[in-house]
């Protein structure tokens, strides 16, 4: 009978990845260098994984009889990978360029969008749990921990919120803050209400008698654990200035603080001693020409040829800190560990820095970051230690579950839904001289606007374009009349169902125009 | 008791070696431009620590002392930029606002801003750094010394007063700036505008302060209150009523002066230096009855309608009419040149030697309220100085040695060596990286 | 999405004229727009525009827009148009050219020097003019300036640098040039008494005029109507990199535009090419085809034929080097400007024998990385390499600092001597008017100053100027400013 299950289990498996979720949720995975991070490394180890949790490690650890057995013998075993910055199941932002933005009350669980390639990506990586949040705006709201498994979003989350996340952002010209200065200022009158917020609710609600009622601001009443040192605060700043003035915020607002970012932290060292660290492993990238590497500052260069040395660097100078792939993708995050360790980080640290010490930081240790019996079974399989060159995830286990690996030459689709924007359109821009007609054909995408024109001003590809689901801009290089010459004309405008309106901005001056949707 | 004295001899004990080993210089043989003293011909100065300790003719060497031989040269105190928008992250404006006084230069200095180091090339030791002039009321500035190679917290002169930015004219009515696409234009738009926005501001300080005084005496009575809003804006303001924050204001044309310094009156608030104050010289007297000070440069006119009646004589018009007047440079470039500014102040409207020096020094280091610290060379005064090949006020005068606070920050045969190193060192970076791939 | 209502009281900025006295939305707009300069004080350089010449648009009502009730109309006076004979005696006289000359006297008449040296009998009837104490020296000459173009820079109505369009060899600074600026007194009576003015803007800006700076109409101040074609090399970068650019396709269409401007630029230069064949054929036979005159084309023939020089604006190495490859290809007669990073294309520059325009040099170098001193060591290089140069200002307001930038040259190694050429001599050297300009030589024009001094120190005083022999007034916009309000009622 037992026979016939396991039979029947590694049919499934093998069969039918889709139908995993019936499989039985016993598993030994025994032979292997077992590497639990809480302790050192046993060869020929087995773990036991049951009920979606680790049940037992070790060297001499007896393999139930209900148990999947996989054998994984040359290989070596983790506990999942915990990537603790991430914008999973977010528009990456350009800049300033944005239409909207979360605030301090946004939950990114609540409005995370990702497809199951975005997962996959992750995955493929050994990565099973993640942090996200947005990276828009000035308050990006409040992250989320994450697993990476299957099944409805609900069931993967492991603690929301994990932090208040915040970015040095500028707004738009002439939309406050559009300096760095006025986002200082920002952020320190935003904290500086929600504390009089605070205070105003609490002395109304002691006694609300023959006092003018407070109003009630979700925003400000969601940095309240933030102020009681609850919920701690991730500062997104890469550079050393950017970071002593989070520092210097953090201080005076009395937070508790995460940095993220970090790639220039080399020069601080012992200075990041009270604070964990996120350091971001997408590291500073070098001109394609040559030419251009020449006229480079050496202080850049410098940054670039050191950046990779600050987590070797924390290391040695005993601070916390995890790597983490923000702002890069999914596929950077593995090469850019690797590149922290050719730059003196050890192997070990760096396992360290992404498993048990982000678990920490975020609060989760109890549950994640190692491999110890009662935690979750996050575990994965590479067919050698998992940051040497060409290893390979060949296993993967989130919350005890047997996930299937994402195959190299699987094509990431196009499958993003169509926009209401997406189309052709006839525009007529409303000169003194005339009406001048274009069309454009628009395609948007997580935020962002590609597509074509022609018509009057000649055509080509559009530019810079960017849609929130009203506003949108783009911009093109239009043709004086009869010329080959060309001036950028940026559009500006919003969509009403099929019709659309907007200031278009040329070197000439503003006009207005308008569009409609030719079906 | 007895313990605590052993400790705290110890603890003496401990801090003696270091100030044994306090960095002596002497620069002697050398032309001492004091400004405020006078010019002493082949003199010392004897730099201890961070202080100037003896200026004179006869300053013997100390011994452990590093003597530099100043011979043919002068010394000029470090020269002070009352108008800096060096060495700030990103924009200089915050725009979006008709008074941004809330925000704060000091939030984002850097450190990397290569001009500070050209400026110190130039004898520049000291800046203020000012908010940009989009808006009738900017954000607080900075005073900084330009210590190039130590972190922004080192920057910044402890002690130093609060001061924010002002402007008025053109550039806060956005006369030469295009709204962004889509956008409509933003009040103000007059020079009317600028006054009311000004005017405003200070009304809504009074209010918000009266509204906490209300609180507080609530509180007192044991009433039950709310407390009111921390607004950082108003703190600001209140702050300038107070006295607590100087005025900065960036100006062109008299007629915008003379409002300012009439809502000053009337308002209760002290303009401390007019800032480009380029036609000061038609309402100099009215500039001197009020105490403020001008700041000004010589060349720039034309640029725009408000600059047309610049002239170069400004700077002479207003020292003459007992105004406290220096050249700043609100350029990187120019900062690293003010000393040609100085000299122009001579050649147009006749200056003495003394007066143009001191505009560059001293009379920037009043308007700065720290001439205890900078702006002349003193005993006692911020070992803050250059030595110069030639008379600062030459036009082929270039500088050798600058300090600040008794520290070397520029000493051109340390930059020639040190550039064939830095150029060596990229050559290198690059060659590394050609190779890894 | 809830919406942050932290307002503050003061957030007086507001649009039309509803009071927006809270933030404004976190649901910002998108824009993008102009930003604020960085220095209020910081001259508008003119955008590179890229527009047609024939734009209707502009042509028609957008011009008016920016025009400019207020005048800009010196009533400063002028050349009172006489030349007399003029002796000053007892002088230290520095012809430049030669060595100085102790207690010297310096005859001119009729515009032109008649005598210079210590010996010199003083004609009868001259006016004589002491010069003990004093010195005399040529007029400066400022070889890339805006002076007569713009008045004020922000009031477009007033600017007339910059013509619409890449392409605009017909363009010339001579018909434009407002002989009664302000502009124009303010440089003179620092001792600059004349100077190129050059057109911005585009890819072939136009062609420059070298001026005197007095006369009452422009062709009485222009002395060479077409002094050279000036081009804007395209650039890859208008700076050198800092930061790796991180929009990759925003950096694809740069190196597209870059290569399609220098392939225009090229396209253009075989047109003329071609025109100037053809055109050279038709004059020798009447048999040759007839063809529609371009006037465009027609301005670059003498450039293509290597009789008018091309200025080669550009300040990096990688674009200095296209340029001359440029020249290389075109057989063009060159003269570079601007060209911070010369000392990197030293070899280049000398094997061809290229004059280099330097300056501004009271200007910031281009890279960080760039030594403190580079714009001020590149004259001394250039002289010590043997390369013919001269410094401008590329101003118009300030080109009256023109002796200044020279100076900062000398105050870095460059001889005394050397700096005053680079203003005096080689300009009119390299301008082509060595003949009349540039020195105080028997037979040349009597562009003649007084000082107190060293005219490239600041604190010298130009105390008299003569420019072709005629007397010009010390006034100025600004010493009128200066004794008005030096005289108002206390």
């Amino acid at each position: 009978m037992k026979i016939v299950r396991q039979l029947v289990a590694a049919l499934l498996f093998l069969a039918a990845p889709a139908l995993l979720a019936d499989a039985p949720d016993v598993y030994a995975i025994r032979g292997g260098t077992v590497h639990p991070v809480s302790g050192p490394a046993v060869e020929n180890g087995i773990v036991v994984i049951r009920g979606g949790l680790i049940e037992a490690v070790g060297a001499n650890v007896a393999i139930p009889p209900d148990a999947t057995t996989i054998d994984a013998t040359g290989t070596h075993v983790y506990p999942g990978l915990f990537d603790a910055q991430t914008f999973l199941g977010f528009a990456p932002v350009k800049g300033s360029d944005k239409a909207s933005e979360p605030a301090p009350d946004s939950l990114a669980v609540r409005n995370l969008k990702f497809s199951e390639d975005d997962v996959d990506a992750g995955r493929a990586n050994g990565v099973t749990t993640i942090v996200t949040a947005p990276t828009s705006g000035i308050f990006n709201g409040q992250s989320v921990v994450l697993n990476l498994g299957a099944g409805p979003l609900e069931s993967r989350v492991i603690k929301s919120p994990a932090a208040m996340q915040i970015s040095f952002n500028t707004r738009p010209t002439w939309t406050y803050p559009d300096s760095l200065m006025g986002v200082m200022a920002y952020i320190r009158q935003t904290f500086l209400d929600a504390t009089q917020y605070a205070e105003g609710r609490e002395i109304y609600e002691r006694a609300p008698a023959g006092l003018r009622r407070p109003q009630e601001n979700a925003s400000l009443e969601a940095l309240r654990p933030a102020l009681r040192r609850e919920l701690p605060v991730v500062f997104i700043a890469d550079s050393e200035n950017m970071i002593r003035r989070a520092q210097t915020l953090a201080r005076e607002l009395n937070l508790r603080y995460i940095i993220s970012g970090a790639r220039s932290a080399y020069g601080l060292g012992a200075d990041l001693k009270d604070v964990p660290v996120l350091v971001s492993v997408k590291w500073p990238e070098k001109p394609a020409d040559k030419e251009d590497r020449e006229d480079q500052p050496l202080r850049v260069i410098r940054d670039r040829q050191l950046a990779p040395t600050t987590p070797a660097v924390l290391a040695k100078n005993g601070v916390t800190f995890a790597l983490v792939s923000n702002p890069g993708k999914a596929g950077d995050f593995i090469p850019g560990i690797r590149k922290a360790i050719e730059n003196g980080l050890s192997a070990d640290d760096a396992l360290r820095a992404t498993t048990l010490t982000p678990a920490r930081i975020f609060g989760v240790d109890r549950q994640l970051g190692s491999l110890e019996r009662g935690k979750i079974a996050n575990v994965v399989v590479a067919d050698r230690p998992i940051f040497t060159k060409d290893a390979k995830i060949t296993r993967l286990f989130v919350d005890g579950r047997e996930l299937r690996l994402p195959a190299p030459d699987e094509k990431k689709s196009d499958t993003s839904a169509a926009t209401p924007i997406d189309g052709s359109w006839a525009l007529t821009v409303r000169a003194p001289q005339g009406n001048v007609s274009i069309q454009v054909t628009l395609r948007a995408e997580v935020g962002r606007l590609t597509g074509t024109f022609s018509g009057d001003r000649g055509s080509g590809d559009i530019r810079s374009g960017s849609f929130d689901g009203t506003a949108f801009d783009f911009t093109i290089s239009a043709n004086a009349q009869n010329e080959a010459e060309a001036s950028d004309w940026v559009f500006a405008g919003t969509l009403a169902d099929k019709t659309m309106t907007g200031t278009v901005n040329t070197t000439i001056g503003n006009f207005e125009f308008s569009g409609s949707k030719s079906e | 008791m007895k313990k605590l004295l052993l400790v705290l001899s110890f603890a003496l004990f401990l801090t003696l070696p270091a100030i044994a080993q306090e960095r002596v210089t002497l620069i002697r043989n050398a032309t001492i431009l004091t400004v405020t003293r006078g010019t002493i011909e082949n003199g010392s100065v004897l730099i201890r620590g961070s202080k100037i300790a003896a200026v004179g003719k006869d300053v013997a060497a100390p011994s452990g002392a590093r003597v530099i031989d100043g011979t043919g040269k002068y010394v000029l105190p470090g020269i002070i930029d009352s108008h800096s928008h060096t060495a700030v992250e990103g924009s200089v404006n915050e725009v979006s606002l008709s008074n941004s006084g809330m925000v704060r230069i000091a939030d984002a200095l850097t450190n990397d801003d290569i001009s500070a180091y050209r400026q110190l090339a130039g004898g520049t030791t000291t800046a203020l750094v000012l908010h940009g002039s989009a808006n009738a009321i900017g954000g607080q500035s900075q005073i900084v010394k330009w210590k190039w190679g130590r972190p922004v917290s080192e920057w910044l002169v402890a002690g130093a007063p609060r001061t924010i930015k002002f402007a008025l004219g053109e550039n806060p009515k956005s006369s030469n700036f295009q709204p962004p696409a889509g956008q409509p234009r933003q009040y103000p738009s007059t020079r009317m505008g600028v006054e009311e926005v000004i005017r405003q501001s200070f009304t809504d300080a009074r209010d918000y302060l009266a509204q906490r005084d209300e609180y507080e005496s609530k509180r007192k009575r044991g009433e039950a209150a709310i407390p009111p809003r921390r607004d950082l804006l108003m703190e600001t303001m209140a702050d300038i009523l107070a006295g607590r924050i100087d005025i900065h204001a960036h100006c062109y044309r008299s007629d915008e002066m003379i409002m300012l310094l009439r809502l000053a009156d009337e308002m209760g608030f002290k303009v401390r230096e007019l800032q480009h104050v380029l036609e000061g010289y038609k309402v100099a007297p009215e500039i001197a009855a009020h105490g403020a000070g001008a700041g000004t440069f010589i060349d720039w006119w034309g640029y725009k309608a408000e600059a047309y009646d610049a002239t170069p004589y400004n700077v002479a018009l207003l020292v003459r009419n007992g105004v406290l007047t220096s050249v700043n440079s609100d350029s990187d470039e120019l900062a690293r040149h003010l000393n040609h500014d100085a000299a122009k102040a001579m050649k147009y409207g006749g200056l003495t030697e003394d007066e143009a020096l001191r505009t560059c020094t001293i009379n920037p280091a009043r308007q700065l309220r720290l001439d205890h610290r900078i702006g002349s060379i003193e005993v006692g005064k911020d070992a803050d100085l250059a030595i110069w090949n030639g008379h600062p006020l030459s036009s082929y005068a270039r500088v050798d040695t600058t300090f600040i606070e008794g520290e070397v920050y520029f000493d051109r045969e340390q930059d020639l060596v040190r550039r064939e190193e830095l150029r060596k060192e990229k050559e290198e970076r690059l060659k590394k990286e050609e190779a890894a791939k | 999405m809830s919406v942050l209502s932290t307002g503050t009281t003061g957030g007086l900025r507001r649009a039309g004229t509803a009071r927006n006295a809270g933030w404004p939305s976190l649901n910002a707009r998108l824009s993008r727009g102009t930003r604020f300069a960085r220095k209020d004080t910081q001259r508008a350089v003119p955008a590179r525009r890229r527009r047609s010449g024939r734009s209707l648009l502009m042509n028609g009502c957008f011009a008016v827009l920016f025009a400019f009730s207020a005048s800009a109309q010196s009533v400063i006076p002028n050349n009172p148009g006489t030349k007399p004979v003029v002796a000053i005696r007892n002088a230290t006289i520095v012809p430049v050219t030669s060595a100085p000359i102790a207690n010297g006297t310096i005859v001119f008449e009729k515009g032109v020097i008649t005598a210079v040296g210590a010996n010199v009998a003083v004609p009868a009837g001259a006016t004589v003019i002491d010069g003990t104490g004093k010195f005399v020296y040529p007029g400066m000459i400022d070889s890339g300036t805006n002076v007569g173009l713009i008045e004020m820079d922000s009031v477009a109505g007033t600017v007339d640098t910059t013509e619409l369009g890449d392409f605009n060899p017909n363009a010339q600074a001579a018909v434009a040039v407002n002989p009664h600026s302000e502009v124009v007194p303010v440089t003179r009576v620092n001792g600059i008494t004349h100077v190129v003015v050059i057109p911005e803007g585009g890819i072939i800006s136009g062609q420059s005029a070298l001026i005197q700076l007095a006369g009452w109409t422009p062709p009485e101040m222009v002395m060479k109507a077409s002094a050279a074609m000036h081009i804007r090399f395209p650039r890859l970068r208008s700076a050198p990199l800092v930061n790796v650019p991180q929009d990759e396709d925003a950096e694809k269409e740069r190196k597209k535009g870059y290569t399609k401007e220098l392939d225009r630029l090229r396209d253009v230069f075989r047109d003329a090419q071609a025109y100037s064949r053809a055109a050279a054929a038709r004059k020798d036979d009447r048999n040759v085809r007839r063809f529609d005159r371009d006037l465009m084309l027609e301005a670059l023939v003498p450039v293509v034929e290597g009789k008018v020089p091309v200025v080669l604006h550009a300040q990096q190495a990688r674009d200095i080097r296209a340029a001359l490859a440029f020249a290389d290809e075109f057989k063009l007669q060159v003269i570079l400007s601007g060209a911070q990073d010369v000392a990197r294309v030293v070899s280049e520059v000398k094997s061809r024998n290229i004059p280099v325009l330097l300056g501004p040099i009271l200007a910031l170098p281009q890279r960080e990385d760039d030594a403190y001193d580079l714009l001020f060591t590149n004259a001394k290089l250039l002289y010590d390499n043997g390369i013919r140069f001269a410094i401008q200002t590329q101003d118009a307001h300030n080109a009256r600092n023109l002796p200044y930038h020279a100076a900062s040259c000398a105050a870095f190694g460059l001889p005394k001597e050397e700096a005053l050429k680079a203003v005096t001599i080689y300009p009119a050297q390299i301008w082509g008017v060595a003949d009349r300009l540039g020195s105080l030589e028997v037979g040349k024009m009597a562009n003649v100053i007084v000082t107190d001094g060293d005219p490239l120190e600041i604190r010298t005083n130009v105390q008299r100027v003569f420019i072709g022999g005629e007397e010009i007034p010390m006034d100025s916009r600004h010493t009128l400013l200066y004794r008005k309000f030096a005289n108002r009622p206390k």
